[in-house]
């Protein structure tokens, strides 16, 4: 609906050739995916200058290291002869089942760097309006944010846990039995990764949203991961068993510690969980009340937040 | 010297504020340029399009930057790391927000205090009083609008009744009834011998209520003093003037004889005559008119606003 | 010196934001609970190891690490500073009032709470009274150390918070504590150490000697504040037109 060409007595419109678009317009899914996948770049800091890439690229050779150092001692057992090769591949620290108590410091780092950036600049610089003006509902806003950053987590938990599989099955006599032989840690670390990845990320949303200062919210998510651990090993020593086994639940970094154990039918890093002695789905229930619970929270935030 | 030289008499008088070959660089970006000026009592008005370096000058001038090069005087001491200086100087900065947990009448209680006022009680309800904000000095000035926070900045800034006041963008946000207050409190200030800058890019307000004007470009000085005077000195650029007589094809005729006019028009009825040499011009008008017998009705410069000024400066 | 109230006033009012404060007092309740709760258990354990691991270590160095970063780096941040600046006041007051507010805020929450756990775990026996005193004590000291750090780190350092955290969590949790010869580069220890030296330890621990305890502390304290006071002197505002 433009004035074009009008001319009067007095004074000219002239018709600049302005035209409103007519076509057709991509919905909300469309929108939704479009924020997810920004998210997702900018965890990693594509799209972005070269400050932003540091953290995702140092935090991602890092999470690497484990797996490209266990292919290499592989690599090494397999060649050695007789029973060296079998011991060296035994004494190894980096397997699935470990793999994540090595580098959830890491991926818990990542999430406390990025997450923030993620959800506090919007809140920052006040361009909520400019989003929730759109198809985009609130809902979807919070979800595809969220999203983005269970997804860059998940890559960052998977893509080393990958290479190792692929390292491992290469460095096997031949590559079919070497397949046979890990094809059932497939699962293992899928499922891990993902809970990982969903607790991390959604406790990361929940206080990024609330806490648009950066520093702060940086803060508040290492604290909850290293703090809640301390108190569960103060309580289980000088207290006794049965409160800690409640406390522990409140611990997200015991409870994926539960899971992988459970996982894996291994023994828990932290030994205040191994004398716990929780049967593994409870950890598992505990981790699925925490990302829906958390991502609940975060969704009503954007709800109610004033824009 | 005898006793009536004026030598004798009045003594050397140190400029309130002085700026001596000034640069303020970052990196490779010189964001200020080798500017000098010196201003003394009245308002001068900072003109220049944005991100021309005002705010980076107006911190310079009060201490809040180190100069690259050069030196901010300020009553002859150095600006930088000195804040004994400040028991002189206001400064109401432009970006810079208040605390918003402090109401208006605590804001400017606070500075009253900090600036060790006699009676900071009794200046600060003076300030607010001043800038007209009694009725909200009691909320927050987190929920003021944003020519309540103007004001309430220039409380706090005259809290101490300084003798040298810099206002960056200081009519920002205000309507048009607060603006013309501002002005006249302005004006008053420097009718009492205060030294008032204030910066801006609307050409109107400086016109309005500047003595006289610095125009900056780019980080460099363009031109300094009255904006009339600036305008005579651009010689390369010719006046125009429109000029309605009993007979302008016979005064244009008369006028294009002489060397200082070099081109006379007749457009639309009206003669419009232009000259490099503007005082030259107004000795020739009247001589040639009398001499043909021409009688002028109407002789106006067309070409003299700030605006036209302004427009040529910072477009060399 | 009548500009020093209103700065600590003005300083004090904006250290205190809600929120702020609210995260403050739930982890400085953090120690108590659980000291209560062992009680309720019926524990008896000693208190060293309590105000040693939880005080010590985790809440002290939070919390001077917020209120110092906040005390004069919000101001910074959002330029409110400025209206401190334009004023003829020598800058080493505006740190004085600055890290006066920090470090009487962190006593403030941390000491009580020290004395509470110290008294709901180990009980009111001499030996246990000592204890907690000597904690208390130590807290006050390296409360101040604490602060004072961290609000010199806030005037150098737009990431003062950050920086401050990896300090805490990395330098002094784990590199100071594994190697021997860096000990004397941690507040904590030096924090310990004092503790010690009044008379409360962690069973099983090796603080460091008194004398150089207490020296670090004071080195740093009064290093910090020279250091503000220096950076706050040549302040330059942010940015450009």
């Amino acid at each position: 609906m433009n004035q074009a060409g009008v001319s009067g007595p007095g004074g000219n419109i002239y018709d600049l050739g302005y035209q409103s678009y007519g076509g057709p317009r991509l919905g909300r899914r469309a929108a939704s995916g479009a924020l997810f996948r920004t998210a997702l770049r900018a965890c990693y800091g594509i799209g972005r200058g070269g400050r932003a890439k540091i953290v995702p690229i140092a935090l991602g050779v890092l999470v690497l290291l484990p797996a490209i150092v266990a292919i290499g001692i592989s690599a090494l057992a397999a060649q050695a002869p007789g029973g060296g090769g079998a011991f060296l591949e035994e004494a190894s620290p980096v397997r699935f089942s470990t793999y994540q108590g090595l580098i959830l410091i890491l991926v818990m780092l990542f999430a406390a760097a990025q997450g923030p950036e993620l959800f506090g600049r919007d809140q920052r610089y006040g361009v909520l309006p400019l989003y929730f003006s759109r198809v985009l509902t609130r809902t979807d806003y919070a979800l595809a944010k969220t999203g983005g950053l269970w997804v860059a987590l998940l890559l960052l938990m998977l893509v080393p846990q990958l290479l190792l599989l692929i390292g491992r099955i290469f460095v096997a006599p031949d590559p079919l039995t070497g397949f046979q032989r890990e094809i059932g840690t497939v699962p293992q670390f899928l499922a891990q990764s993902v809970l990982a990845a969903g607790l991390l990320g959604s406790l990361t949303a929940l206080v990024a949203s609330n806490t648009p200062r950066r520093a702060y919210a940086t803060a508040i998510i290492i604290a909850l991961f290293i703090i809640p651990p301390m108190v569960v090993g103060l309580i289980g020593n000088l207290v006794g068993q049965d409160p800690a086994r409640l406390l522990v639940l409140f611990s997200p970094g015991d409870i994926l510690d539960g899971t992988n154990a459970w996982i894996y039918g291994s023994i828990p890093d932290s030994p205040i969980v191994a004398s716990l002695d929780l049967p593994g789905p409870v950890y598992l229930a505990a981790a699925v009340v925490g990302i829906t619970g958390a991502t609940v929270l975060t969704v009503r935030r954007y709800l109610t937040i004033r824009v | 010297m005898t006793i009536d030289d004026p030598r004798m008499t009045t003594p050397p008088v140190v400029p309130a504020l002085q700026l001596d070959h000034v640069s303020r660089w970052y990196g490779n970006v010189v964001a200020v340029n080798d500017v000098s000026f010196a201003l003394g009592p009245g308002v001068t008005g900072l003109l220049g399009p944005n991100g021309a370096g005002k705010s980076t000058l107006l911190h310079l001038m009060a201490g809040l930057l180190r100069p690259s090069a050069g030196q901010v005087l300020v009553r002859g001491r150095s600006a930088w790391r000195d804040p004994a200086i400040y028991a002189d100087i206001g400064l109401v900065p432009e970006k810079e927000a208040v605390h918003p947990y402090l109401s208006g009448y605590e804001f400017a209680l606070l500075n009253a205090q900090l600036h060790g006022v006699a009676e900071p009680a009794a200046a600060a309800v003076r300030a607010i009083e001043t800038v007209d904000l009694a009725d909200a000095a009691h909320r927050p000035t987190g929920t003021y609008s944003k020519g309540m926070r103007q004001r309430a900045k220039i409380a706090g800034a005259l809290v101490h009744d300084p003798t040298v006041l810099l206002l960056d963008e200081p009519f920002n946000g205000m309507d048009p009834r607060q603006r013309l207050h501002m002005m006249d409190l302005l004006r008053s200030m420097a009718a009492a011998g205060r030294t008032i800058l204030f910066s801006s890019h609307i050409l109107e307000e400086v016109e309005r209520l500047a003595d006289s004007i610095l125009v900056v470009h780019a980080g460099r000085l363009a031109a300094a003093g009255d904006y009339r005077s600036i305008r005579r000195l651009m010689t390369d650029r010719p006046h125009t003037f429109t000029v309605r007589s009993s007979d302008d094809r016979r005064l244009a005729t008369a006028l294009i004889a002489d060397p200082a006019v070099f081109g006379a028009e007749l457009a639309d009825g009206r003669l419009s005559v232009s000259t490099s040499d503007y005082a030259a011009f107004t000795h020739i008008l009247p001589r040639v008119a009398a001499a043909s017998g021409i009688s002028l009705h109407e002789v106006a410069p067309t070409n003299d606003s700030l605006e036209s000024v302004f427009s040529y400066l910072v477009s060399r | 010196m009548n500009v020093f109230g209103p700065l600590v006033s003005v300083t004090l009012r904006g250290v205190l934001g809600r929120r702020r404060l609210l995260l403050m007092l739930l982890l400085v309740a953090l120690p108590v609970a659980i000291g209560l709760l062992v009680r309720l258990a019926g524990g008896r354990p000693d208190a060293g190891v309590i105000l040693d691991n939880l005080v010590v270590r985790m809440v002290l160095p939070l919390v001077a690490l917020v209120l110092g970063t906040a005390a004069l780096g919000s101001e910074i941040d959002d330029g409110t500073v400025v209206y401190l600046l334009v004023k003829p006041i020598a800058r080493r007051w505006i740190i004085l009032a600055t890290a006066l507010v920090a470090s009487g805020v962190t006593a403030v929450l941390v000491v009580p709470s020290a004395v509470l756990t110290g008294l709901l775990t180990a009980g009111i026996g001499s030996a246990s009274l000592t204890t907690t005193f000597a904690f208390a004590v130590a807290c006050l000291l390296g409360g101040i150390a604490y602060s004072s750090a961290f609000l010199a780190l806030s005037t150098v350092t737009s990431r003062a918070l950050v920086i401050g955290l990896v300090y805490t969590l990395i330098w002094e949790g784990i590199v100071a504590g594994l190697l021997e010869g860096t000990r004397f580069l941690s507040i904590r220890q030096a924090t310990l150490g004092v503790a010690a030296a009044l008379g409360g330890k962690r069973p099983g621990s090796e603080p460091l000697e008194p004398a150089i305890s207490f020296v670090i502390l004071a080195v740093v304290t009064v290093g910090a504040l020279v250091i503000a006071t220096r950076q706050l002197a040549r302040f330059e505002v942010r940015g450009g037109d």
